[in-house]
């Protein structure tokens, strides 16, 4: 568990990083951009955010540090939730600057105790005559104790107001207040910038024109969410950093409520911190997921039973029937024995891993660049490909390799150049053998580009020819022979070239791109529970509830419940029956029909023991009913009507 | 195949839901629970009946529950990781969040929190949240107010830790946006652990997707089968008395204590309404008609004392007055025809 702490710790703060990082030039353009504002109109700036509302938090934090450092302290951030009012907002941002004045400045009590007091009335002169005194304030103070020297010229710094969701305000408010602060804009110079999730359009649908005239708008668009996935995955997935590794299918249900459901980068690392903390606590022998260097303190560190958990798992099975029997009776028994063996195979799949990423990358360099992208044009698609089952099997490896196959020279010379980067940058020796060919290819191309101008002299002269004679025999003569040649012409030394490269380049992902699942002890850092990932963040609670009413027989093992085909067993709990027979009704529901038909249907199951007073049993199925309905009611699949006496309307339609 | 098997069903669907809304006129007998002759159960004899009645399938239920309860472990070590749970699932989950509570959080602050009491509100929980767990003594404006308190001593104070347990998330007093946006914003403080329990079938429907990143979901499919005895006993359900509404019990205890010229006031008035009630337009019987008939039968002697009465039977909710487009004051009983039958019937065994 700490080591999993650790790792989470790790790789959040990576992505956060990372994130921070790719706003950054963002921030900057708006940053600049606020410096340069001059006081005619409100400026302001409407950043395209995207629709994943979540991610965005992180943005703006980001961007009111960066203000925060640069230009102005006087930042506030106004989320729609907290201002239905006109008199709210003033509130919030009262407090909000003068809050930030104290954070900056860390000033001393006496501004603090005039803050509370201030609070009490907020309006647009109180907090223009106090931004007054704080200018006024650092305008007197020595420079030293003025802001940062980049600053300083800023002479009155202005005050920023972000409005994080744009559409959720409501018309009346956001209008009131750009009209109020467009009229103090010389006494108070106010920066607006509106966090937008849909398009610059929503500005001049909630704005009328009277109102949008008075704004300063320019447009600034983020990166779209899914250059971001992107990155994450490259960070995250495609790294050997982190010895956790996600299975296809997780990864494929995590690329998939990203894709078809919430655009949220959020809910994307959180699928993945799903993914460690379940893998870490389900796994026992995920104590040896870790980097290369502990790996041979903690293998020593086993216990026997973690040395038999070992010998459970299905890959190291397939391993071990692989061996000659001597070998094979030495694992199964002697721990000392499986101690060293699994060192080594685990240092094997680190080196897998290692070799893994680079090949993949070169080969997403190859298919990326084809027509028609029959592996996939993202990095991910790849990569799911490569895990699921052996890519070179598949079509469309197949056919991605004819296309190889014919591209033409440029394209190939630079794809092998940057092949050749990327095998560089890896440390281990593995490559340098793969290195050295590659360059090799490329020597020859260089040379074959040398030939090749050569050779065109050589086929000018021909051509020259041509003009040269004006015989009409001899034309004929020449073009029947520049014809045949062209026919009978055997593949150029270019051609041979480039198919021996794409077969290098298939040989290298025949032997690298090894699915996982086929390496041994694969089990110990590859996560593979899709089902309860899918269970946990994208449950159906509807479908639970649709099969514990139609078939009680999935949760409660009974053999009295089981039944076949659509009817249901008149053993089943009294909820299942009503809910039946409710699925039977249009879309109203008489109550005292359908009191009866769950009573024919309880009685029938209860003939056999059927001795008491019949009034008694009647009044105990009455109340039985009667605590099904309003269950039904409660779940929602019922309400009370008004439209005939005593009956219920139904609310779902369908089987369901 | 799969994938055009799974269209056709979508297609179906569709064409259910038409076929459900298609024509307004609904057939369905015309029944109705009075003629069935059966007394209404109070809520009294109703819980009564049930207890004695067994519930079926103890035993896999118990299993059920043992299976959800060795999740016990798990649930608290994501909790701790910053994630909140949700239950759901058929059956009450009220036994297992207890379960839970007793077992694991004996020793640490924990705020239980039953949303399907019917005045329940966000307020409370807030409340409960300064007073007892920050000892907090002091109102606030706003509940926005009070939520940013909380957040800052929860921040402050890293030693503080609470765990909210709440029932039924998706109940009637909580399903407000703005309920659900304070308790999710109260969910999304690192020390405090959310675990809740939603029944109804649309419940996620409450979440947008900020709320949703607030909030952190993990899903838990906890079915349990177990009855819905508290939850239920707080709706109003057709089938059992209402509390609220006059029963005729009721009425005739009121009617019992008065003298016998306003019985025959009422009576006056009940069988005036009965010889309406097939007429769905009638207004009521307006004052002036109503004094005309009450003089006749010799029942009141002035305008005023009619008044009088109308005032004593108006503040035992007996009637209902209405002024009418006209200006005209109109009479009415607001008790269903049939139970008004019934009271006709049993003062004339009475006289």
């Amino acid at each position: 568990q700490q080591i999993q702490e650790n790792l989470n710790k790790q790789l959040l703060e990576n992505l956060v990083s990372f994130l921070s990082r790719s706003h950054s030039d963002f921030q900057e353009k708006t940053t600049e951009w606020t410096c340069k504002m001059k006081f005619r109109e409100i400026p302001a700036a409407a950043l395209v955010l995207g629709v994943n509302v979540t991610d965005h938090d992180l943005t703006f934090r980001g961007l009111s540090d960066v203000l925060q450092d640069n230009i102005t302290p006087y930042v506030a951030m106004l989320e729609a939730k907290d201002c239905p009012g006109i008199k709210n907002l003033m509130q919030k941002l009262m407090g909000q600057l003068m809050n930030c004045e104290i954070d900056v400045d860390s000033l001393e009590d006496e501004d603090c105790v005039q803050v509370s007091q201030n609070r009490v009335r907020c309006s647009m002169p109180s907090l223009i005559s106090w931004y007054d005194s704080v200018t006024k304030k650092t305008d007197s103070e020595t420079p030293s104790k003025k802001r940062n020297s980049s600053s300083r010229h800023w002479q009155s710094p202005p005050v920023v107001v972000v409005f994080k969701d744009m559409e959720s305000f409501t018309t009346k408010v956001l209008q009131d207040f750009i009209v109020i602060s467009s009229q103090h804009i010389h006494e108070l110079p106010l920066v607006l910038i509106f966090g937008i999730a849909t398009s610059p359009m929503i500005i001049h649908r909630l704005l009328p024109h009277s109102v949008s005239s008075l704004l300063c708008i320019e447009l600034f668009q983020s990166l779209s969410c899914k250059e971001h996935l992107s990155t994450i995955i490259d960070k995250l997935l495609l790294t050997s950093q982190f010895p956790f590794k996600l299975g296809e299918k997780v990864l494929q249900v995590l690329i998939n409520i990203f894709l078809y459901h919430d655009f949220s980068v959020q809910n994307f690392i959180k699928g993945f911190q799903l993914c460690i903390v379940e893998h870490f606590y389900s796994q026992p022998l995920s104590v040896l997921c870790c980097h290369l260097v502990d790996i041979k303190k903690r293998v020593y560190s086993l216990s026997h039973d973690q040395y038999e958990n070992i010998r459970r798992l299905p890959s190291f099975r397939r391993y071990v029937e692989k061996q000659e029997s001597g070998k094979q009776i030495e694992l199964l028994t002697n721990d000392s024995f499986l101690k060293v063996e699994t060192k080594k195979l685990l240092e094997d799949l680190h080196v897998y891993h290692e070799n893994y990423v680079r090949i993949l990358r070169c080969l997403h360099v190859f298919t990326s660049s084809l027509p028609k992208y029959p592996l996939g044009k993202q990095i991910r698609e790849l990569h799911c490909a490569c895990l699921e089952n052996r890519v070179w099997e598949t079509e469309e490896y197949e056919s991605s390799l004819q296309l190889a196959r014919m591209l033409n020279k440029t394209d190939l010379v630079t794809m092998l150049q940057q092949c050749v980067e990327i095998l560089m940058s890896s440390s281990g020796k593995e490559f340098d053998r793969a290195v050295e060919k590659l360059k090799e290819f490329l020597t020859q191309f260089q040379n074959l580009e040398a030939e090749a101008s050569q050779e065109q002299d050589v086929s000018i002269s021909p051509q020259k020819e041509l003009q040269k004679k004006t015989d009409l025999y001899h034309l004929q003569k020449t073009l029947l022979e520049l014809k045949e040649s062209r026919r009978s012409k055997k593949l150029t030394k270019f051609e041979m070239l480039r198919f021996e490269v794409v077969d290098y380049i298939d040989s290298l992902v025949r032997r690298y791109l090894v699915p996982a699942d086929e390496r041994t002890l694969h089990e110990v850092v590859y996560f593979n529970g899709a089902a309860v990932l899918r269970g946990h963040l994208n449950a159906a609670p509807r479908t639970a509830l649709h099969t514990a009413l139609n078939n009680p027989h999935w949760y409660l093992k009974n053999q009295a419940l089981r039944c076949d085909g659509g009817g249901i067993s008149n053993k089943a709990p009294d909820i299942c029956i009503v809910y039946k027979l409710h699925l039977e009704c249009g879309r109203l529901i008489n109550l005292v029909d359908w009191l009866e038909a769950f009573s024919t249907v309880v009685m029938a199951a209860e003939e056999p023991n059927d001795a008491a007073s019949s009034d008694q049993v009647d009044d105990v199925i009455h109340a039985r009913f009667i605590r099904a309905v309003s269950e039904l009611e409660l779940l929602g699949f019922i309400k009370p009507s008004k439209q005939k006496t005593d009956h219920v309307a139904r609310l779902t339609w369908g089987g369901c | 195949i799969a994938k055009k098997n799974k269209e056709q069903k979508m297609g179906n669907l569709v064409e259910e839901y038409f076929e459900a809304h298609s024509s307004s006129k609904v057939l369905t007998s015309d029944r109705t629970l009075q003629k069935l002759r059966k007394r209404r159960l109070s809520q009294q004899t109703l819980h009564d009946l049930l207890k004695n009645a067994p519930l079926a399938y103890a035993a896999e239920i118990r299993d059920l529950n043992q299976q959800h309860e060795s999740l016990f472990s798990k649930w608290m070590l994501q909790l701790h990781l910053g994630f909140n749970i949700v239950l759901y699932g058929l059956g009450s989950k009220r036994d297992l969040l207890e379960k839970f509570r007793t077992s694991l959080l004996q020793d640490s602050v924990h705020l239980v929190v039953n949303g399907y009491f019917p005045s329940i509100t966000v307020r409370s929980i807030l409340n409960s949240i300064t007073e007892e767990v920050l000892d907090h003594i002091g109102t606030f404006r706003s509940p926005l107010d009070q939520l940013e308190f909380i957040t800052k001593r929860f921040k402050e104070d890293s030693s503080l830790e609470l765990y909210v347990l709440i029932h039924n998330l998706d109940s009637q007093m909580l399903r407000g946006e703005r309920s659900q946006q304070i308790l999710a914003q109260l969910s999304s403080l690192p020390s405090i652990y959310l675990i809740a329990s939603i029944d109804h079938i649309n419940a996620p429907l409450m979440w947008d997707h900020a709320k949703l990143s607030l909030y952190n979901w993990l899903w838990y499919e906890t079915t349990t089968f177990n009855p819905y005895v508290e939850e239920t006993s707080y709706e109003n359900s057709l089938l059992v008395q209402h509390s609220g509404s006059l029963a005729l019990s009721s009425l005739m205890h009121v009617l019992h204590s008065l003298t016998l010229n306003a019985r025959g006031i009422f009576r006056l008035l009940a069988q005036h309404q009965l010889e309406k009630k097939d007429n769905p337009s009638y207004p009521g019987l307006s004052f002036q008609d109503f004094y005309q008939q009450c003089r006749e039968a010799f029942l009141v002697n002035s305008d005023l004392t009619l008044r009088a009465q109308l005032t004593e039977f108006r503040d035992h909710k007996l009637i209902r007055t209405k002024r009418g487009a006209d200006g005209v004051e109109y009479l009415l009983i607001p008790v269903d025809d049939s139970t008004l039958t019934d009271f006709l019937e049993k003062e004339d065994e009475d006289v």
